[in-house]
């Protein structure tokens, strides 16, 4: 396969960039800003160059690019992307700069620091996505842990520093069960492979041979590490923490992306690398994910603080992914996907639109607004759709994420009953009643704060560049999802085929 | 039990009580001397060992360098002599537990275990081979130890020095 | 012995040599230039190049030297030169050098420039120990050197005499120090009363037979291991360490903490392996002679020492005890390698090692520069430090960031190579343990960082500013950690090249 650098470009560009931005003077913080913001630009410019550039029609690996690093680990700097780690660099690269943006404001003090932090984030979600060796992988997974503590822990609310070292340590805890796991899987895989490897190609082949017994060791070291992430019931107590404290920006780096990196490990090593663990394990783990579904609706249901409330939604959507990936259908896994996506966007939109009142009120209340129709009625227009989309109505993107995961669910072989489904539904309909309940108290009604008169002001020309590329893709994919699920169709279909004869086997 | 065994409980006898009366004495002068009959008590088993350089140096060095400078140092403070020093035992019950475990473990090292021994056999002076060992087979651990000696004596004087302010 | 022995025996011993003869010179120069000191400390500097030269000489050769024994039987030296020796004595040289460095700019050390010449000297005492002891395969020249060593470090540790703690250092680490090491001669006297010989060589033919006692052995054995734990500060022989390290002018807390403790654990390494292995299998793992079980000792005493030294560093406010715990805990991790007996875990602690002195020594040289400003070591002191002086914040934030062992940094390839090792022996187990213990240690080292950025201080403080030379030796010592962790090969290639130990 010919060498192709644009993956090393985009790795590159966001990491430079902010070891520029140590060298300017943090006297000049609009020119910071700026160059933040055009920096992230640039990277979101060449994931765009990858995107046309990919050949949605093959189902391997595309824009490889291998170094040999280190001889005596035969460890190696190698990169690639298929369907589905391209459409998270995507989503990444388009995220990064909207809530640059979108921190205009909201962040004061230390501007240099912070567009530093927030571009070395994106190297390491860009390089999450991308490695296809697992040392490689390792060390970009944790390397994006000390950038999100600092933006939690000083750009963050009041209890900053514990939601911080809270997220750091339950995270750090996860990953390094993982190192383990990744050292057993290479000094395993030097039996049949002849030389301790971490290259992710390699281990594919080796990894359904392990013997059941340590397979499913490795596979529960892996998947707690991604489980916290991602987080699955009960491993989800850092996030609302995380979620609440964190500075808006923060916020949707976090719901956006870095929740995702769990579903896509999951996706991209649990399922592939241990394949009879997956299958076996899957009922078990398909109720953690729908008792996350429905502990995260109802717990957001009560919550009085609104971005406690998109937080503990959070924990409810992705229940419905990690339940799409391992109902282990077509349809389900590809729901998965567009629903990693679709959390991202309008999860993401929904942290900036509690941001945008919160920078004007600096309350989360819900109790606090009420009537606000009549005072931004662009605002409230924009929280419709999102909290629509977020719903899951026919026409936005929230409904082609779920309806494809109940209905592969309810196919599934793997899960083999229609309960998941039923249950997973009633998930929807708790969040049409958290989202809808939470809409009709704080736009609705008569403005009893006489406060928000003069506090609020609708929604600035920069704010609404921030949110309306997010707009266009909620209709974008609600409305045409082909564009995204062709992307993945192929590589969703060859993951499915390594567990594939698994599940075959189980359904005799 | 032969003559020689005599002698060396003797000497053990003499070892053992006048290092109880050692720690246990509330005066430091008497302190002082009886640790004057440990040093002669150890002597004595090195004469029967046939060590016998060994147990010259011992008297030559501890009891005519060391005891007498540390007479010498009780002496001359004044104060120290009338200061019943405290020599009470605390915790009792695990001390008396932890040396019961090792002397248990001490004592049936010592039976249990085939020593190395050699031949017996009248003893021969053994400072001429002790010499020649020290200048050949020894000498960095000889020269070594000069330079410890060196390193102890800079460290002592600058323990003794007086900081200035 | 024969004049060709000898002089061949001088020839394997010219950075000892060296060392000594820089001693002397030292103390000399001490008496003649009693006006102006300043000279004494690049005396001591030329001194140390000198003998790492002779260091970086010897990392080709290989040998015996001072043989024992009569004309017939003259096998084995007291002394072993081989390249894991060179490598571990290069490790003590270029910790010393830096400890020279850091003293130059003390304020604690500067206060007693009158008696700067008997600290150097005591500094090279401490070192001359150390590289015997890295090289010793005698019992009698073991624990003369740890003797030596300890002699020194004694008064050392309450060198500058300023505060009571000073004091109190020094007679704690005398009287932990006088115990261990008489526990040690105890066990080394009862190893000679059963074989008959203090060389580790013919201990090793020894042993083998069969009528052995195992119960006194074991008995000696865990009395050494006294001797030389005490030193490497693994449990339970550490309750000396916090104290000390606490109470000791940092300059020597740095040197204990590091080069002491490779000067510990290439004894012990040697020691285990000399004495115990009867061959090395084709995988490169050591088969023990079943005299002693070695292998169980090392694994309980490491779970119990990083564990113990995790758990209580977690208390800590001051930050020169929370680093004493973290080195207790990092002993734990080392001994880790040890515990798996094998070729590949003598890798993994060579590469630890390595990196261990750079970021040790990193964070106390950051400590030191931040107490000669707010003369203060508590943690609470250390609000809002990140913005007052940000160099010096972010050099300790990933100095601290490398001793929890996340990557980019080398720490995080020192446990890469231990869990290899520890994975590839199949103690899965233990690997999980010491992972365990590493989260815990994040706990500590992250709530130093969340002083310096996150805690508002209540007084403003003042920016720290660096001198040039201390901002380039910090730098020295960041920057490695950088390239080792992202580039580690050519480290790797060396501690592959080092693990040659003469004796199988």
């Amino acid at each position: 396969m010919e060498q192709n650098h644009l993956l090393t470009y985009l790795l590159l560009t966001p990491i430079a960039g902010s070891l520029l931005i140590l060298f300017l003077k943090e006297e000049n913080p609009k020119l910071i800003r700026w160059l933040g913001f055009l920096i992230s630009i640039a990277a979101f410019i060449i994931s765009l160059f990858v995107y046309f550039g990919f050949d949605a029609s093959a189902a391997d690996f595309q824009f490889q690019d291998k170094i040999l690093w280190i001889k005596s680990l035969n460890v190696s700097y190698f990169v690639g992307v298929d369907g589905i780690s391209l459409l998270l660099i995507l989503l990444t690269t388009f995220l990064t700069p909207l809530t640059l943006l979108s921190s205009w404001k909201a962040i004061e003090k230390k501007v240099k620091m912070f567009t530093f932090m927030m571009l070395f984030l994106e190297t390491g979600m860009i390089g999450v996505f991308m490695s296809l060796d697992m040392f490689l992988f390792y060390i970009f997974w944790e390397a994006m842990l000390i950038p999100m503590y600092f933006i939690i822990g000083i750009w963050g609310g009041e209890q900053r520093i514990y939601a911080s070292v809270k997220f750091f340590i339950y995270t750090m805890f996860g990953s390094l069960l993982m190192l383990v796991a990744i050292i057993w899987l290479a000094v395993y895989a030097s039996g049949p492979l002849g030389s301790f490897t971490t290259n992710l190609l390699d281990l594919y082949k080796v990894g359904p041979s392990v013997p059941r017994e340590i397979q499913s060791w490795m596979f529960f070291a892996f998947l707690l590490s991604f489980a916290i992430k991602v987080p699955i019931f009960p491993l989800h107590t850092w996030l609302p923490d995380a979620h609440v404290q964190a500075p808006t920006a923060g916020s949707v780096i976090l719901a956006g992306v870095l929740l995702k990196m769990g579903t896509y490990g999951i996706l991209r090593f649990c399922l592939p690398l241990f394949p009879q663990s997956a299958v076996y394990y899957a009922p078990f783990i398909s109720m953690l994910a729908i008792v996350g579904i429905i502990y995260g609706a109802l717990v957001a249901m009560v919550q009085p603080d609104m971005k406690k409330l998109v937080a503990y939604s959070s924990v409810a959507h992705l229940g419905f992914v990690v339940l799409g990936i391992f109902a282990m259908t077509e349809e389900a896994v590809q729901g998965a996907v567009i629903q990693m996506i679709n959390h991202g966007l309008s999860t993401g939109a929904l942290f900036l639109l509690v941001g945008v009142i919160y920078e004007r009120t600096h309350s989360r209340e819900i109790a606090y607004y009420g009537g606000i129709a009549k005072l931004i009625p662009v605002y409230c227009a924009v929280l419709m759709i999102t909290s629509l989309s977020s719903i899951g109505l026919p026409g936005l993107n929230g409904f082609i994420g779920e309806f494809l995961i109940l209905l592969g669910s309810f196919k599934s072989s793997v899960l083999n009953s229609w309960w998941f489904t039923v249950f997973a539904a009633s998930g929807v309909i708790f969040a049409a009643v958290y989202l809808l309940w939470m809409y009709q108290r704080v736009v609705f009604g008569t403005v009893k704060n006489p406060e928000l008169q003069n506090k609020l002001t609708d929604m600035t020309a920069r704010e609404l560049i921030v949110i309306v590329p997010i707009l266009i893709f909620i209709v974008w994919i609600g409305i045409y999802p082909s564009t995204f699920l062709d992307m993945t169709r192929l590589s969703t279909e060859k993951i499915l085929r390594s567990v594939g004869s698994f599940t075959l086997s189980l359904v005799k | 039990m032969s003559l020689y065994d005599i002698i060396f409980y003797l000497f053990a006898a003499i070892t053992i009580l006048s290092g109880f009366i050692v720690v246990t004495s509330k005066n430091i002068v008497y302190s002082a001397f009886s640790l004057l009959f440990t040093f002669f008590g150890v002597a004595g088993i090195y004469v029967l060992l046939g060590a016998d350089f060994i147990a010259i140096v011992q008297i030559l060095v501890y009891v005519g360098g060391i005891l007498i400078l540390l007479l010498f140092g009780v002496m001359l403070t004044n104060k120290i002599t009338n200061v019943d020093i405290r020599t009470g035992t605390i915790h009792v019950l695990p001390g008396a537990v932890a040396v019961g475990v090792l002397m248990g473990l001490l004592l049936s090292a010592m039976v249990w275990t085939e020593w190395k021994t050699q031949p017996s056999e009248t003893p021969v002076t053994t400072t001429v081979t002790l010499g020649r060992l020290l200048i050949t087979d020894y000498i960095l651990i000889f020269e070594l130890l000069g330079i410890l000696l060196l390193i102890a004596l800079i460290g002592a004087a600058s323990i003794a020095r007086r900081e200035q302010e | 012995m024969e004049l060709s022995n000898l002089s061949h025996s001088l020839n394997l011993l010219l950075p000892e040599l060296t060392l000594s003869i820089a001693l002397l010179v030292l103390v000399l120069f001490d008496l003649i230039f009693h006006h102006d000191k300043k000279i004494i400390s690049y005396v001591a500097l030329i001194g140390l190049l000198a003998t790492g030269f002779f260091v970086i000489n010897q990392f080709s050769l290989s040998g015996f030297a001072f043989s024992t024994g009569n004309e017939s039987y003259r096998n084995f030296g007291m002394i072993t030169i081989d390249s894991f020796g060179s490598f571990f004595k290069l490790i003590v040289i270029v910790a010393s050098v830096i400890i020279v460095f850091f003293s130059l700019s003390s304020d604690e050390i500067k206060k007693t420039s009158e008696r700067i010449g008997e600290y150097y000297a005591l500094i090279f005492g401490m070192i001359l120990g150390m590289l015997f002891m890295i090289s010793a395969t005698d019992l009698i020249l073991i624990y003369l050197s740890v003797e030596l060593l300890s002699l020194s470090s004694y008064v050392l540790a309450g060198f500058t005499k300023l505060r009571e703690r000073n004091s109190e250092a020094s007679l704690k680490y005398m009287i932990y120090g006088s115990v261990s090491s008489g526990l040690m001669l105890f066990g080394i006297s009862l190893v000679y009363g059963m074989t008959g010989t203090t060389n580790l060589y013919m201990i090793n033919s020894l042993i083998q037979i069969p009528h052995l006692n195992l119960f006194t052995f074991s008995f000696a054995m865990i009395l050494i291991f006294a001797g030389i734990g005490y030193k490497i500060s693994s449990a339970p022989f550490h309750f000396w360490t916090p104290d000390v390290y606490e109470g000791a002018p940092i300059t020597i807390t740095a040197f204990l903490s590091v080069a002491s403790k490779a000067a510990g654990f290439a004894l012990l390494i040697r020691f285990v392996k000399i004495t115990f292995v009867s061959y090395i299998d084709t995988s490169g793992f050591w088969q023990l002679i079943h005299v002693f079980d070695w292998k169980t000792l090392i694994v309980v005493i490491s779970i119990f020492t990083m564990t113990l030294g995790n758990f209580s560093a977690l208390w800590q406010d001051n930050l020169k005890r929370m680093l004493a715990y973290s080195s207790i805990a990092h002993a734990g991790y080392i001994m880790l390698g040890l515990a798996v007996l094998s070729n590949q875990g003598l890798t993994a602690m060579l590469i630890y090692f390595a990196v261990y002195l750079l970021m040790n020594l990193g964070a106390f040289l950051v400590v030191m520069l931040i107490a000669n400003k707010i003369n203060s070591e508590e943690i609470d002191d250390y609000d809002g430090l990140g913005y007052s002086s940000p160099f010096l914040a972010a050099s300790l934030a990933i100095f601290l960031i490398s001793l929890t062992g996340l990557p980019p940094t080398a720490g995080f390839i020192g446990k890469l190579y231990l869990f290899v090792a520890l994975v590839d022996a199949n103690m899965i187990g233990l690997a999980v343990v010491a992972l365990l213990n590493t989260v815990v240690s994040l706990y500590y080292y992250v709530r130093v960082l969340k002083h310096m950025y996150l805690t508002k201080p209540e007084t403003a403080i003042p920016e720290i500013k660096t001198s040039k030379p201390n901002t380039i030796l910090v730098l020295v010592l960041l920057i490695p950690i950088f390239i080792f962790g992202i580039y580690f090969t050519p480290l790797v290639d060396l501690a592959k090249g080092c693990i040659t130990i003469l004796g199988l």
